[in-house]
């Protein structure tokens, strides 16, 4: 298994790094152009909500993100510095009209994950919260 | 008229040409100042042609324009969006409330 470590402080600036990371990853391993969008899109949300919801911006906290390679799959883990979550909502979310006027907009960013990639699992305890994602290199079988 | 989007107008038109590759949460507060009622025409036109990625922050501060326009009565589209886009714009029904235009539908207001 090969591995690539980001590091970044959180602030949301350097969402850019390590999407731009995932871009690289998904060529170098060769996904589909479509999958690596999928990536960049997943890991970003998650990152994103390290940032802001696990380490509340404060930019001495970092946020890990680990790109663990091999033959079948890419998986990436990111963790913040946080103290844990409580239960993380996957389920779908979509404008809705009723919320257009409240400015109500946000919560796309975990159904967007899930929907995106193969698989997805949160761990969280009083050090911080690890969201890991899963996309398999090939397109997986029901057989 | 911003840093982040270009304002076009003919006729009853306002194409807003976002300037931005990146429609995140570094560029959202920049969208969200341009999205007022003087930049809009009853059809305004949100053009992607330039932009590379959208993630649900920058989602998020597109809807503002969904909002103002409508209050305003007008229309909204979006053009130039690249397939994965429209995808997560349907995956988050993002698409009824703006949907997808032409750039050659518009031949006839200019």
């Amino acid at each position: 298994m090969e591995r690539v470590l980001v590091n970044i402080p959180s602030n949301p600036l350097f969402e850019r790094v390590v999407r731009a990371s995932a871009d690289e990853v998904g060529q170098a391993i060769g996904l589909a152009p479509e999958r690596i969008e999928d990536l960049k899109l997943a890991v970003s949300e998650a990152v994103n909500n390290a940032i802001e919801h696990g380490n509340h911006l404060e930019s001495s906290k970092l946020v890990e993100v680990v790109f663990a390679l091999d033959a079948e799959k890419l998986e990436v883990s990111i963790r913040d510095q946080g103290h844990g979550s409580g239960p993380i909502d996957f389920s779908r979310r979509i404008v809705e009209e009723q919320n257009l006027e409240s400015g109500m907009h946000r919560g796309f960013g975990m159904y967007l994950i899930s929907a995106l990639v193969d698989h997805c699992e949160v761990s969280s305890s009083h050090g911080g919260t690890t969201l890991t994602l899963r996309l398999y290199r090939k397109e997986q079988s029901d057989e | 008229m911003s840093d982040v989007i270009q304002r076009e107008e003919f006729g009853e038109v306002a194409v807003l040409h976002i300037t931005t590759n990146s429609v995140d949460a570094i560029s959202a507060a920049a969208i969200e100042l341009a999205a007022t009622s003087s930049a809009m025409r009853p059809i305004t036109v949100l053009d992607f042609g330039n932009v590379a990625f959208i993630n649900s922050a920058g989602i998020s501060s597109l809807l503002k324009f969904v909002v103002m326009s409508r209050k305003a009565g007008h229309k909204l589209f979006a053009m130039n969006l690249s397939p994965h886009h429209q995808k997560i714009f349907k995956m988050v029904e993002m698409s009824r409330f703006m949907p997808t235009i032409e750039e050659r539908d518009l031949a006839s207001y200019r």
